[in-house]
């Protein structure tokens, strides 16, 4: 995966010391600030001195800087449009797009002309799972994906459902795999795409999908896959995988937001009807000019990561070892959601038994975290991918997201640590079910009285 | 209107494959003939026009779809005059029997096809599509516009 070095620009430098691994994520670790700290941050009627450690990667990450000065140039002299045919900065600007493109590409083992600059995967998923149903909508009528799938690609079955086509909701096994016995019984002749996520967002999971490609391959089923949080952390390789389609994301890689690509097989062709009409850029699949500096960005954090993906994991897994150990180690009626084989080390998703979720994350106003049920709405309702995964009601409430990243470092990890278990032990100092449970009481056998 | 059999030798054609960048094929034979080289050895081919008329042609083996239509002034666009170079002569399969029996495009087809306008899983492009006996009975629907469509309705004088 390792591209030839004529294809790096003069301003990616290479074997510079890399100051990159020195930041952290955040300025400094933050801590209730005294009444006097004229520094301190007000927010949320909470006061915070310095801002909070940064653990939801699986939220978005910080840029990395030498991705920025990849970008910088294409914003402040370079700032031609691509598609101007007639001029130094169209002509520039163009190759630039193309560069990242083929950066972008050798990351999946694809080839540069399969892959199609968006804003971002929501649009992939949208492109993927309407634009190939619709334009094979005289012969496919039929969707396969699976209940713990990003809401982009759930939201876009349903809208296809009122279009008339039918949709099956695969569910997933209590570790979060999908069954693949049950994917291929699914599988109908008017079937048009299959659609299953490489890693979740919210509990890491890695699906199977060597063997998913090649049951859709046996089958004749395009397989489309959601890789925004997979691009970079694990190897990915379109042919040996089988994969159709592919959802790729720049801010989840150390890159720019606003960005993100497609990926379109050429052999079988695949077909979609595009979502964005235009003039035809990014042949015809998706009009409107290309956004260079974020497209750059997006080609220079994919280098990086194929040239880091291996350290990353090795430092990402060490974290999120010594994350769960530290946790363990002090806290018990701890349960780690997903399962831990096939699970990308940078999120750990963990319930607290006995411990309401919306309290916990009110007390951890210092680390960055997030919770298992707000992620992708407003509504107190708790995360539906727990709910697949068979979780009970009030261990998804109580569930927390760890996501640890290239800029992790070990200090926030044991700070993360100490102000959990802190926060943990206070509540449930306070609980009263705490308090039965551990009298030996069965909470399931309480009878509450309703008033 | 069935062709006899021997007239499509597997063997008989030599160097056919590079006619510039246009490469041919018709359902299972490569062979490009000479054209009315045989009286009466032809299949039936309807085109659908975009306003919906209907017209009946005999297409001798070996003409293309795109040189058959320009034969009998069906308004069928071919730009680049079969070099693979554009989408113009973009005709829709109507039955998809038939598409199955054509040849599996080459990248250089799927990528002109890629830009045509009206594109459905059923298209092809009318210059790859040789007459040969198991097409006979074949409809080719023209789609409503091609990639040089205006919305003023202006058509460019042909050169």
């Amino acid at each position: 995966m390792a591209l030839s070095r004529r294809l790096l620009p003069l301003f990616l430098r290479r074997g510079a010391p890399v100051p990159a691994r020195a930041l952290s994520t955040a300025a400094a670790p933050a801590a209730v600030a005294s009444e006097d700290d004229e520094e301190a941050i007000t927010v949320k009627g909470v006061r915070i001195s310095g801002r909070p450690l940064y653990m939801d990667m699986q939220a978005t990450t910080p840029v990395d800087p030498r991705v920025l000065d990849a970008m910088l140039p294409f914003y402040l002299s370079r700032y031609g449009n691509p598609h101007s045919r007639t001029h130094l900065y169209g002509w520039e600007s163009d190759a630039a797009v193309e560069d990242a493109r083929a950066r972008v590409a050798s990351l999946v083992g694809a080839d540069p002309r399969e892959i199609f600059f968006t804003s971002g995967a929501t649009e992939c998923n949208n492109i993927a799972v309407k634009g190939v149903m619709r334009f094979y909508r005289e012969r496919r009528r039929h969707v396969i994906t699976t209940q713990t799938e990003h809401k982009c690609v759930l939201d876009s079955c349903r809208y296809l459902q009122q279009e008339g086509f039918e949709v099956t909701y695969l569910p997933v096994r209590k570790d979060g795999l999908v069954d693949l016995a049950q994917l291929e019984d699914a599988i109908r002749p008017d079937t048009g795409l299959v659609s299953v996520m490489a890693v979740n967002n919210e509990i890491g999971v890695v699906q199977p999908l060597e063997e998913i490609g090649r049951i859709c391959k046996e089958k004749g089923v395009p397989f489309h896959t959601d890789a925004a949080q997979a691009l970079g952390k694990i190897p990915i390789d379109v042919n040996r995988m089988g994969i159709g389609l592919m959802s790729l994301s720049g801010h989840k890689i150390y890159g720019p937001k606003g960005v993100g690509a497609l990926y379109l097989r050429r052999r079988p062709r695949i077909r979609v009807e595009p979502q964005m009409n235009g003039g035809g850029q990014e042949r015809g699949i998706r009009s409107g000019t290309v956004p260079t500096p974020l497209v750059v960005g997006f080609g220079a954090a994919c280098e990086i990561a194929a040239q880091e993906m291996d350290y990353d994991h090795r430092c990402v897994s060490a974290l999120q070892q010594r994350l769960l150990d530290g946790i363990r180690a002090q806290v018990d009626d701890i349960v780690i959601n997903g399962s831990m084989e096939h699970r990308y080390p940078g999120n750990l998703n963990l319930s607290f038994a006995y411990v309401e979720g919306e309290s916990l994350l009110m007390g951890l106003k210092e680390v960055a975290v997030s919770s298992g049920s707000a992620c992708t709405s407003a509504s107190l309702e708790p995360s539906y991918v727990l709910r697949a995964l068979g979780v009970e009601e009030d261990m998804a409430h109580t569930s927390i997201r760890f996501g640890i990243g290239r800029f992790t470092t070990e200090e926030e990890v044991d700070r993360a640590i100490e102000l959990t278990v802190h926060q943990v032990k206070k509540l449930r100092d306070m609980s009263p079910l705490y308090e039965m449970a551990k009298a030996g009481i069965d909470l399931k056998s309480i009878e509450w009285s309703q008033h | 209107m069935a062709a006899a059999g021997g007239l499509l030798q597997q063997g008989g054609c030599v160097g056919e494959e590079e006619q510039g960048v246009g490469v041919r094929r018709g359902g299972g034979s490569g062979c490009v003939r000479e054209l009315g080289a045989e009286e009466g050895l032809g299949i039936s081919v309807t085109f659908v026009c975009k306003d919906g008329e209907e017209k009946l042609v005999e297409v001798p083996i070996g003409m293309s779809m795109l040189e058959a239509a320009h034969e009998n002034d069906i308004e069928l666009e071919g730009a680049c005059e079969g070099s693979l170079a554009c989408s113009t002569c973009h005709v829709i399969v109507t039955d998809v029997n038939f598409y199955n029996k054509l040849e599996d495009p080459v990248d250089e087809e799927n990528d002109m096809l890629d830009l045509a306008f009206g594109l459905t899983d059923i298209s092809c492009l009318g210059c790859q599509v040789v007459a040969s006996p198991d097409l006979d009975g074949i409809r080719l629907k023209l789609p409503a516009a091609t990639v040089h469509f205006k919305v003023d309705g202006y058509v460019s004088k042909s050169h």
